[in-house]
């Protein structure tokens, strides 16, 4: 689990799922907004194959604003259409 | 806006506006809740006198409020790296 104040290494390797439970990937770096001194994305890598066109792309960046929630893996807001299996599942 | 990879400012070496060295930097304080970026915790320089300063260990915090600007060093502002938070 992770405190409220971490390092941010701490927040490597980490796995992202999406609040449906959808694996994404693993946390491998983070961007920050030197002027707004704010953490801007995340860096995601090793991504899941069930992720659209996330061929030919090593990694995605994830803005931070999606982020629910941060402890033992992170969870993001699911995006509409940017999984194969979902958007078979509502269409 | 000018962003950077967290990972490119590891070892990244900090100066002060007055041109003094600090030191490297060896992590980043973050509140995982807002994403605000909270301090650099800066490994201090050998000749680098370290009174003032906020302290873990061997370590140093230094407010990220006192960034100036990261280039090639990271330049932060005497004054206000020493301002306890």
């Amino acid at each position: 689990m992770i405190a409220m104040k971490t390092q941010i290494t701490d927040l490597f390797g980490l796995n992202v799922y999406t609040d449906r439970g959808i694996f994404v990937g693993e946390v491998e770096d983070a961007v920050i907004n030197v002027d707004g001194k704010k953490i801007d994305s995340i860096a995601v890598g090793n991504l899941s194959p069930e992720i659209r066109e996330s061929k030919g792309y090593k990694g995605l960046r994830i803005p931070y604003r999606i982020i629910r929630n941060v402890g033992d893996i992170v969870i993001i807001r699911h995006i509409p259409n940017a999984f194969r299996s979902s958007s078979t599942e509502q269409e | 806006m000018s962003t950077t990879f967290s990972r490119s400012l590891a070892k990244k070496k900090v100066m002060s506006n007055d041109g003094i060295l600090v030191g490297s930097v060896r992590n980043i304080m973050v509140d995982i809740k807002s994403g605000q970026v909270i301090d650099l915790i800066v490994m201090p320089d050998d000749t680098f006198d370290t009174a003032g300063y906020q302290a873990d260990g061997d370590r140093i915090l230094i407010p990220f409020e006192a960034v100036k600007d990261i280039r090639d060093y990271i330049v932060v502002d005497r004054y206000l790296s020493k301002k306890q938070m």
